[in-house]
């Protein structure tokens, strides 16, 4: 526990009405988005609101003095467990700090706060036209500080990549409490180790981000989305890498089993073909042109190799409802089991028919439904196990066939986690895809910067 | 009742955090436990018995405004709001009622005849405590309110009294009942008489049940279920004796009650479950029937700017969005602007905004920015609570923008009369003209 002189330092830092220290609310902080079920012993000592760099580097600071650990947060929408605290820790949240500083048209880049949520910066830039791509499914109410933590990904990163991409610079508060500026506002920079790349998915045991400089680029003026369907899942999924390798970049490439096909239209009827085994979701973007070209070339591949229906949306509200599809996914198999625990092992998008196939072994072996689901453009699948947290003997199945697909993808040249992060739920597996000497260099790294072990301990290092 | 009755419905949050987009609660707060899965993690720490059932607990679950927003986005289909009240009632059965509400509810408004004498007498001894200004009144005494808080005062005769009990429409095509609902009864009597006289005018015959009281929503808002399911009892038993096409609510919190909840409160009650059922089917919201019937005749122009504010329980209760719209749209002349998010949380919430009214000033404060932004010259929105609330965020910031019910909208393009439409049946007796 943290002691009365701590807590009232801490106290004096912020004021009291940016300290949280009730034990209902304090429990509330027990959690995050990820199924790691909700444990009262790992309820922080105080929950603490910095509003600035300098506020965040005195905590450290004291941190480092007294000993205590501290677990950055931003909206606790992450599914890994990367904010969930130890015992005794000190929750820190970086949401007041959420202003967009600047928007720089001419050089297309931005400077904000960590606070700021990804939605809400995404629409400010689209509002002057310019474009920030990576869109996690938690856009709505995830904050760009927990992004660039856990370098977040989304669909579109098949053909925009993540939130890695287009971090230029940061402003970073160390575990020994230096604020440190990182990168350079320039789209090249060689100066020195890259520590922006080093900090960005650093999962918050490296440095809290307290400033945050990304590259935009024009926004794209017109999109297009069209639904291939297949008797087969695995044609299915062998198409996906056949559309990139016949030259096409679709902005979003999304594949859906029959689980999830059924699942949604029994939740709401959109008119998904139930006899299919698989649909691909695909969006081109780029010149309004362009959009049928891409769109009749990535059809006609999709037919080449088994699909025996293309449907085209005709306008943006179908399109819309092809989406809205995609996103009930989570919510119509929810009514099947209340448990959703989503996994995000991804392989090289060759590998995917083959990781399908040992996904869909395992899930028989364990006696669990497994639908799969993913942003198969790029190869990340999302393996989502069905289940019921309040049935034990289900829930060790569960934990069974979560390891087995992890070894069974790494296996394929895969790794353990897309774009989720480790966090503590893959912790225990990392040196399964790191090598011990390769856990070894990163705990070293952490050690180095972290001599105390301040910064979100057993978080994402192997603990 | 057991805090593990609750189980089946907890698990099915994932903790994903999607509550945290659209609650009007955490976006002034910040903070967990005031969105939805905050709350419903503290439900699931009271089943486990990680936490006792405190205060602080309470206080927790006092900070909901049932908007209904969490459970419109939930991925899971987690209805949040019916969960926070859920756990109000396990609360105030293990704690018990803040002597205030016990009085309020169990004593005041359970008992028909003391709240109709009580709110009777009101308007003799209302100038003791209230102020008036142009705009409305404001308090003298903190009384329970906020002393900066606009309040309307109670109507010096309800809108029941001197009403029969039937009125006939001249060639009738349609006949309803009107649940008048306390708020316009006691406090916008003109929302009443318009919505009267625009059925009558319309071909509509209205029965005004007089044994109509409270549906209840104020008990199981506070989570007195006891007296919210003596009240629905009392409501059902009152309309069942009305052969109707259609039960007209004026109020989307009554109306979503009058439909929704009661199938909840009497779904294990076999007397009383066909009497929610056969209620549920006839309830319609007013603008919803008018909608559906068609109006009949020209609508007289207006020129004017008008924006509509959507009241959580019509648009998320009872699903009514399209129909006030559809009206409005259908006049001509008037200009009709769009608010930004106009189906966000007014922060009004019934008594929520008598416990908490700073934090209801916040969430008011940003719908009035939204409403400033249309250029309106007047609101229209479908629910007396909102009108209340709308107008107390619109005098704070010292506008003339007038808030009206929609029936009061209607009534000016139907009956044609040019009257302002607020005050003007409370003040011109001349425009008392029901038959």
């Amino acid at each position: 526990m943290l002691n009365t002189e701590t807590r009232q330092a801490l106290i004096r830092i912020l004021g009291p009405e940016h300290v949280l220290e009730t034990p209902e609310d304090l429990l509330c902080y027990a959690y995050d988005a990820s199924p790691i079920p909700m444990d009262p012993s790992r309820m922080p000592s105080l929950v603490v609101f910095p509003g600035s760099a300098e506020e965040v580097s005195q905590i450290v600071l004291l941190a480092n003095e007294k000993g205590f650990a501290i677990c950055p947060r931003g909206a606790g929408s992450n599914v890994s467990g990367g904010s969930i605290p130890d015992r005794d820790a000190v929750v820190m949240v970086l949401s007041r700090m959420n202003r967009i500083l600047t928007i720089d048209q001419l050089n297309m880049t931005a400077d904000l706060e960590p606070g700021v949520i990804t939605e809400q910066f995404q629409n400010a830039v689209e509002k002057v036209g310019l474009f920030y791509p990576p869109d996690p499914s938690s856009k709505g109410f995830s904050t760009m500080g927990g992004n660039v933590a856990e370098c977040a990904g989304g669909p579109r990163g098949a053909k925009y990549g993540v939130t890695r991409d287009y971090v230029l610079a940061l402003e970073v508060v160390m575990p020994t409490g230096e604020i440190v500026h990182t990168g350079a506002r320039t789209m090249k920079s060689v100066a020195g180790l890259d520590l922006t790349r080093l900090l960005v998915g650093s999962e918050g045991t490296l440095g809290i981000i307290t400033r945050i400089t990304v590259r935009l680029l024009a926004l794209p003026p017109a999109k297009k989305t069209l639904m291939a369907i297949f008797p087969d899942l695995e044609k299915a999924s062998e198409t996906v890498a056949r559309i990139f390798t016949g030259g096409m970049v679709p902005t979003t490439l999304e594949l859906l089993d029959k689980t999830f096909i059924n699942a949604i239209e029994d939740y709401r009827q959109i008119g998904l073909p139930r006899d299919a085994e698989a649909i691909l979701l695909i969006e081109v973007d780029g010149e309004a042109e362009s959009l049928d070209r891409q769109a009749d070339r990535i059809a006609e591949i999709c037919r080449q190799h088994g699909a025996t229906r293309i449907q085209v949306a005709k306008d943006a509200a179908e399109a819309e409802e092809l989406w809205i599809a995609r996103r009930s996914a989570f919510a119509s198999v929810s009514r099947i089991k209340p448990s959703i625990i989503g996994e995000d092992a991804t392989v090289p998008r060759a590998a995917i028919p083959q990781a399908i196939r040992e996904v869909q072994a395992i899930a028989a072996r364990h006696r669990l439904t497994i639908g799969v689901l993913g942003h198969a453009g790029d190869g990340n699948l999302h393996p989502t196990i069905l289940a019921d947290e309040r049935d034990p003997d289900e829930m060790r199945r569960v934990e069974l066939a979560v390891e087995e697909i992890f070894r069974a993808l790494l296996a394929l040249g895969g790794t353990l986690s897309g774009e989720h992060g480790i966090g503590r739920m893959k912790s225990p597996f990392l040196n399964l895809e790191t090598g011990k000497a390769g856990l070894e260099v990163m705990r070293r790294i952490k050690q180095a910067l972290d001599p105390k072990n301040i910064l979100n301990p057993a978080i994402g290092l192997g603990d | 009742m057991d805090w593990k009755d609750l189980e089946s419905d907890v698990v099915r949050c994932s903790r994903c955090g999607a509550c945290q987009q659209v609650c009007p609660i955490f976006r002034e707060m910040g903070t967990e436990a005031a969105a939805t899965r905050g709350k419903i993690s503290l439900i699931r720490s009271a089943i486990q018995g990680w936490v006792p059932d405190s205060a602080a607990l309470s206080e927790r679950m006092s900070l909901c405004l049932a908007c209904k927003a969490c459970a419109a986005n939930c991925p899971s289909g987690v209805k949040g709001d019916q969960l926070v009240l859920a756990a109000r009632q396990r609360l105030v059965e293990r704690r018990g009622l803040p002597l205030i509400k016990r009085l309020a509810l169990r004593f005041f408004l359970r008992n028909r005849w003391i709240f109709r004498t009580g709110m009777k007498l009101g308007p003799l001894g209302q100038r003791l405590v209230l102020r008036r200004i142009p705009q409305g009144s404001l308090p003298r005494l903190p009384m329970g309110l906020d002393r900066r808080r606009l309040v309307p005062e109670l109507a010096a005769s309800p809108l029941r009294e001197g009403l029969p009990e039937c009125i006939e429409a001249a060639e009738a095509r349609g006949r309803v009942a009107l649940f008048t609902g306390c708020m316009v009864n006691h406090i916008y009597p003109e929302i009443g008489k318009a919505a009267i006289e625009v059925l009558l005018n319309q071909g509509i015959s209205v029965l005004i049940p007089p044994d109509q009281h409270c549906c209840g929503l104020p008990a199981h808002a506070n989570g007195d279920g006891d007296t919210a399911r003596e009240l629905g009892r009392a409501t059902l038993e009152t309309f069942q004796r009305y052969p109707v096409d259609a039960v007209i609510t004026l109020c989307g919190s009554c109306g979503s009650t009058l439909r929704h909840e009661y199938l909840e409160w009497f779904a294990s009650d076999p007397a009383l479950r066909p009497l929610a059922q056969s209620l549920a089917a006839k309830v319609q919201d007013f603008a919803q029937y008018l909608a559906n019937i068609g109006l009949r005749g020209a609508l007289a122009p207006l020129d004017a700017r008008v924006t509509y504010h959507d009241s959580c329980h019509l648009a998320r209760g009872m699903g009514v969005t399209r129909e006030p719209r559809e009206l409005i749209r259908a006049i001509p002349d008037l200009v009709f602007q769009e608010m930004e998010t106009p189906a966000r949380c007014c922060g009004a919430a019934g008594s929520f905004s008598l416990a908490h009214y700073d934090l209801t000033r916040k969430i008011n404060a940003r719908k009035t920015e939204d409403i400033l932004a249309t250029g309106a010259s007047t609101v229209i929105t479908g629910c007396p609570g909102c009108i209340m609330q709308l107008k107390d965020g619109l005098y704070q910031q010292n506008t003339k923008i007038d808030v009206i019910h929609l029936a009061q909208l209607l009534r000016q393009v139907i009956i044609r009369n040019p009257i302002p439409p607020t005050l003007a049946l409370n003040s011109d007796p001349e425009t008392r003209v029901l038959p």
